[in-house]
C-alpha cells in the first residue's frame, strides 16, 4: 500500500512539476481549477527566497511563516485565526470544564485585546472590569501586536498568582488591576424570583448551558409551588458559545419545528437545526433580554423565540454575530488548528442574523437617554467583518421604533430594563404585543 | 460559535487527495526558496499549504487566493520591521504613478492673512513669477472666486489642477493697486531650500531630501545668501529639523558640497560584499566656513546621513535633539509577472566613523531644547519606539543626558527659536573649535 502511494506521489510531483513550468496547464482537481491556486503559492516561495537571500539579517523562516498564517487568517474575518498545538489542546478543555484566570470575555479589537464582559463571579467582576474596556498592558508588558490567544494565555496559569492588568476605558482614562488568578468554575446559570415572576440568566453557552437551565427551572417551579406565572431569560452580554448548547436551550421553550439553519459555501453543507417534542413551562409567557453584548449563540435562541413567537424579546438591539466558527484541526490537532468561520446563521423565518442582530420587540434602554452614546461596539463595527447579505434573506424592515429610556433619576443599578420586563409579563401588554408581532 | 466538522467518507477523501497535492507542492516551493534549514521550514510551509487549502475549501465564502497571498505576504513582512511590507501589482503600479505624478501649479508659497491669500514666495521663473505676481503680493480671486470666507485649503483648490490650463486671477500689489492677471498652470516643483540671512550669518532651510534637485536649489540659496552678505560667509546654519529623509542621492550630494572628498557613509547588507561605501568629491564649498547643523527628533534618514557624516568629519557642530534613528535602508523588489513588489530591509546605514544609525539616531553635540525645562525628557516618537523595529546591538545606553540639555528659561518667548538662537551662539564660540577637534580625533580613532 505505502508502495503504491509512493508511486502515486510521484507522478503526482512529476505532474506539478511539469505543469509549473508550463504554467498555462489548468489541474482540474474536484471539479475546479487549482491553478491560480498554484501561482499564489508560488509567489509565496518566490517572496521567501527573496527575504531569504537580502534581508538585512538572518531571518527565522518558521517565524516568518507562522506570521503569514496568521495575516492570511486574519484576513478573513475577525473570528478566523489559527490556533497553537497548545491552544487547541486549551480548547478543547476550555469548552468543557474549569480553567484558571482571571474570568472575562475577550476579542480582538484593531489590535486591542477588548473585554466583551466579565463573567459573572470571578476576580475581573468583582475588581469592576465593564465591558468595552481595552487590555493595553498584562504585568506592566505591553501586549499591543500579540494575538488573542498570546493575550489569554499570559493571563491564564497558576491559580493564586497575582496578575497586573492595564485597562484603558473612555479612550483616554488608564485603570490598574491587580487580579489573583482563580479556577474560574463557569457557572453559568444563575436563578431568582423576582417580584413573582422567574427570573433565569445564561452568561455563556457551554457544554453544561443546558443542564444548568433545566436544573434553575425545576428548581424555579418547586420554590414557586408548580406554578411559574411568568419567566424572564437574560441573555444580556451573553457572549454566545457552543451552537449545540443553544439548540438545546431553544428546543427547551418550543414543542418541535425549526430553530435555525445554518449555511455554508455549497449547499451540501446547509443544515436545519429542529426543537425535540415536548416543552419546559409550557404556555408560561417568556421575556428574553437582550443586550448590544449578547451574540451568537444568544441572537440564535432570542431570534428562535422570536420567529416562532414564543416569547417576546425585550432590551436592546443584540451585537449581530450570525457566523459559525469551525475548529478544523491540522493533522489530527499535533499542527493545532484553525478556526473558521464556515456558515452564516439563519433564524427560522430565514432572516441573516450577520452584521444586523436582533430588533427586539420592545426596546428599552438600561442607561438614561444622555448616556446612550457610550453604545457598545457591534459586529457591524469590526473591522473586516462579514459583510451583511443582500438578496433573497434581506429583510428590508428597519422601522424606527421608540425606545424606552429609564427616567431622569432613576437608578441605573436599578436595572430598568428588568424592572419593565416584570412590569410588561404582569400586564395586557405581553399578550398584545406577542399577537402584533410579526 | 464552535462546531467540529463532521465530514462524509467521499468529503474525507477528497481533502485527502487534494492535502496530498498541496504537501507535495512544498518541497518545489522550499527549493524554489532556497531555503537551507529544510526539515523544519518544510513543515511549516505543509502547514501554511494546508491552511489555504482548508480556507479556499470551507470558507463560508469564496475567496480570491490572490488575496488571501497578500495578506499573507503583507503580515509575514511586516512582521520584520517597520519598514518592510509589500504591495500587489495594483498598489505597486499605483504607487509608481504616485512618486512620478506632477501637478500643475502656479510656483508660489502662500498663506492666508486677513481673508487674502499672501504670496510668500514667487518661485523665480515659474508660471505666477513670471506673470508679474512678487513675493508680497496679496491674491483676493482665484478663477473668478473670492478668497474672502474661505479657508486656504479651499481658496487654493483653484490654482491646482491640470497644466496647460489658464486661470484668472486679482492681485492686491503692496502699493494697493489692483490688477487682474490670467496665470498659466504648469509643472512647478516645490522649492526644496529656504535660505536668509540669520544674525549676520547664513541660515538654510531644508524641509526634505525628496527633491532631485535639491542640492542645485542649496548651491543657489548658498550663492544668494554670499551675495546679500557681500562675498563673505562667517558662518552657517544647515536646519534640518522634522527632515524626514527621502532620496539617498541627494543627501550624499548635500554632504559632499561641505567635505573635501572622504566617505561620507557606509552601507552594509547581511553579505560582506553587499557594504556600500559612498565618497564625497574633491573640493568643497566654503572650506573655512564654520557650519552648525540643527536637528530634532524628527529628522530622520538622509537627515541624519548629513548630520553624521559632516560631525564625524569635523565639519560641523550639531545642535538641537537627537535625531529619529532611521539607518536602514528598504529596497522595492519587483516581483515577476505583475506580481506587484517587496520593500525590505536590506541593509543599514554607518556614518563614517563606523556607528551604526539606526535605532541611536545621531546626538547632537550641544543638546538644546525648544521649550522650557519640564523637569524630565519628553517621550519623542523615535524609531527604536516603533514596534518590532530593527534593533541595534550598540544602542544601548545611548540617551541624552537631561543635564546637559540647554532649555530656555521659563520667560523665553516661545515664538523664538531658541535652538536657532543657540545656533547662533555656538557659531561665534571658541567652543566651536574645540567641538570640531573633540569629533575629528573621535573620527581618526576608528
Amino acid at each position: 500500500m505505502k508502495y503504491v502511494f509512493t508511486v502515486f506521489a510521484m507522478i503526482f510531483a512529476v505532474f506539478l512539476y511539469t505543469s509549473s513550468s508550463l504554467n498555462k496547464t489548468a489541474i482540474a482537481f474536484d471539479g475546479k481549477t487549482y491553478k491560480d491556486a498554484f501561482e499564489q503559492l508560488d509567489l509565496f516561495a518566490d517572496v521567501l527566497a527573496r527575504v531569504n537571500n537580502d534581508y538585512v539579517v538572518d531571518i527565522n523562516n518558521t517565524e516568518l511563516i507562522s506570521e503569514a498564517i496568521n495575516g492570511m487568517l486574519l484576513s478573513l474575518d475577525p473570528h478566523s485565526s489559527y490556533i497553537s498545538p497548545k491552544e487547541y489542546k486549551n480548547l478543547l478543555i476550555s469548552t468543557s470544564g474549569e480553567y484558571s484566570g482571571l474570568g472575562m470575555e475577550v476579542t480582538l479589537d484593531e489590535g486591542f485585546v477588548k473585554v466583551i464582559s466579565p463573567i459573572d463571579d470571578t476576580p475581573a467582576k468583582k475588581a469592576g472590569i465593564k465591558p468595552g474596556d481595552f487590555i493595553i498592558e498584562i504585568n506592566d508588558e505591553s501586549i499591543f501586536g500579540l494575538s488573542l490567544s498570546e493575550a489569554v494565555d499570559l493571563m491564564r496559569g497558576k491559580p493564586g498568582e497575582l496578575v497586573n492588568i492595564t485597562i484603558a476605558r473612555n479612550n483616554d482614562e488608564r485603570i490598574q488591576f491587580n487580579l489573583k488568578r482563580e479556577i474560574i468554575k463557569r457557572k453559568i446559570v444563575t436563578y431568582s424570583i423576582k417580584e413573582g415572576i422567574g427570573y433565569i440568566r445564561i452568561s455563556q453557552f457551554n457544554e453544561n448551558a443546558y443542564q444548568e437551565l433545566s436544573k434553575a427551572i425545576s428548581s424555579l417551579e418547586k420554590e414557586m409551588f408548580g406554578s411559574v406565572p411568568g419567566l424572564i431569560l437574560d441573555l444580556r452580554g451573553n457572549p454566545g458559545g457552543l451552537l449545540d448548547q443553544s439548540i438545546k436551550i431553544s428546543s427547551a421553550f418550543l414543542d418541535g419545528g425549526k430553530v435555525v439553519s445554518t449555511k455554508g459555501r455549497k449547499e451540501s453543507d446547509n443544515r436545519n437545526y429542529n426543537a425535540d417534542k415536548g416543552e419546559l413551562l409550557k404556555e408560561v409567557p417568556i421575556i428574553i433580554l437582550i443586550d448590544e453584548g449578547s451574540a451568537s449563540a444568544s441572537e440564535i435562541v432570542a431570534g428562535a423565540i422570536q420567529d416562532r413567537k414564543r416569547g417576546l424579546i425585550v432590551g436592546m438591539k443584540s451585537f449581530g454575530k450570525g457566523s459559525v466558527q469551525s475548529i478544523i484541526p491540522l493533522k489530527g490537532g499535533a499542527e493545532g488548528a484553525i478556526k473558521l468561520t464556515t456558515q452564516r446563521y439563519y433564524t427560522p423565518s430565514g432572516k441573516s442574523i450577520q452584521g444586523k442582530g436582533i430588533t427586539p420587540n420592545i426596546l428599552i434602554g438600561y442607561f438614561p437617554e444622555d448616556l446612550k452614546k457610550k453604545e457598545r461596539k457591534k459586529e457591524a463595527d469590526l473591522p473586516n467583518t462579514l459583510p451583511i447579505e443582500t438578496g433573497e434573506h434581506q429583510v428590508e424592515s428597519e422601522v424606527i421604533m421608540p425606545i424606552d429610556y429609564p427616567p431622569n433619576g432613576f437608578k441605573i443599578d436599578s436595572d430598568y430594563q428588568l424592572k419593565r420586563s416584570v412590569e410588561i409579563l404582569k400586564s395586557e401588554t405581553y399578550a398584545d404585543k406577542l399577537d402584533s408581532s410579526t | 460559535m464552535y462546531l467540529l466538522i463532521k465530514s462524509s467518507i467521499l468529503k474525507i477523501t477528497s481533502i485527502i487527495l487534494a492535502a496530498i497535492f498541496f504537501t507535495l507542492w512544498c518541497p518545489y516551493l522550499v527549493a524554489k526558496a532556497q531555503i537551507s534549514n529544510n526539515s523544519q521550514t518544510l513543515k511549516k510551509l505543509e502547514l501554511f499549504a494546508d491552511i489555504f487549502y482548508q480556507i479556499r475549501e470551507n470558507y463560508v465564502d469564496e475567496i480570491d487566493d490572490a488575496l488571501l497571498i497578500q495578506s499573507a505576504l503583507n503580515s509575514a513582512l511586516n512582521s520584520l520591521d517597520p519598514h518592510s511590507g509589500y504591495s500587489s501589482a495594483s498598489d505597486f503600479i499605483e504607487q509608481k504613478k504616485r512618486e512620478k505624478r506632477e501637478y500643475g501649479g502656479l510656483g508660489i508659497e502662500v498663506s492666508l492673512e486677513n481673508e487674502v491669500i499672501k504670496v510668500n514666495h514667487a518661485i523665480k521663473d515659474g508660471p505666477a513669477y513670471m506673470a508679474g505676481i512678487r513675493t508680497g503680493d496679496m491674491i483676493t480671486s482665484v478663477g473668478g472666486n473670492p478668497v474672502k470666507g474661505k479657508t486656504l485649503a479651499k481658496a487654493v483648490e483653484g490654482m491646482r489642477g491640470d497644466p496647460g490650463d489658464p486661470i484668472k486671477l486679482i492681485i492686491l500689489k503692496p502699493d494697493d493697486t489692483k490688477t487682474e492677471l490670467t496665470v498659466i498652470r504648469q509643472v512647478v516643483r516645490g522649492r526644496a531650500v529656504r535660505h536668509r540671512i540669520e544674525s549676520g550669518y547664513g541660515y538654510v532651510y531644508i524641509e526634505t531630501f525628496n527633491n532631485s534637485e535639491l542640492t542645485e536649489d542649496l548651491i543657489d540659496a548658498l550663492n544668494s545668501i554670499t551675495q546679500g552678505l557681500n562675498g563673505d560667509l562667517p558662518g552657517l546654519i544647515i536646519d534640518l529639523r522634522g527632515n524626514r529623509g527621502g532620496l539617498l542621492e541627494q543627501s550624499i550630494k548635500v554632504s559632499s558640497l561641505f567635505l573635501n572628498g572622504g566617505e561620507v557613509l557606509s552601507a552594509k547588507g547581511k553579505k560582506l560584499q553587499d557594504t556600500q561605501r559612498y565618497h564625497a568629491e574633491h573640493g568643497e564649498l566654503f572650506p573655512d566656513t564654520p557650519i552648525v547643523i540643527l536637528i530634532n527628533s524628527g529628522s530622520a534618514s538622509a537627515a541624519e546621513i548629513v548630520a553624521g557624516a559632516l560631525q564625524d568629519r569635523g565639519r560641523a557642530v550639531i545642535v538641537g535633539r537627537r535625531s529619529f534613528g532611521k539607518g536602514s535602508v528598504q529596497s522595492v523588489i519587483p516581483l515577476s509577472e505583475d506580481n506587484g513588489a517587496l520593500k525590505i530591509t536590506t541593509q543599514r546605514y554607518y556614518t563614517p566613523s563606523g556607528k551604526s544609525i539606526q535605532s541611536r539616531g545621531i546626538m547632537p553635540d550641544v543638546l538644546v531644547a525648544i521649550t522650557p525645562d519640564t523637569g524630565e525628557i519628553k517621550k519623542r516618537l523615535r524609531e527604536y519606539n516603533l514596534p518590532n523595529s530593527l534593533s541595534n546591538k550598540d544602542d544601548t545606553n545611548f540617551k541624552e543626558v537631561y543635564e546637559e540639555i540647554i532649555y530656555p528659561n521659563d520667560d523665553w518667548n516661545t515664538s523664538d527659536d531658541f535652538q536657532l538662537h543657540k545656533a547662533i551662539q555656538v557659531l561665534s564660540l571658541k567652543k566651536y573649535h574645540e567641538i570640531i577637534e573633540k569629533n575629528m580625533n573621535i573620527g581618526n580613532l576608528n
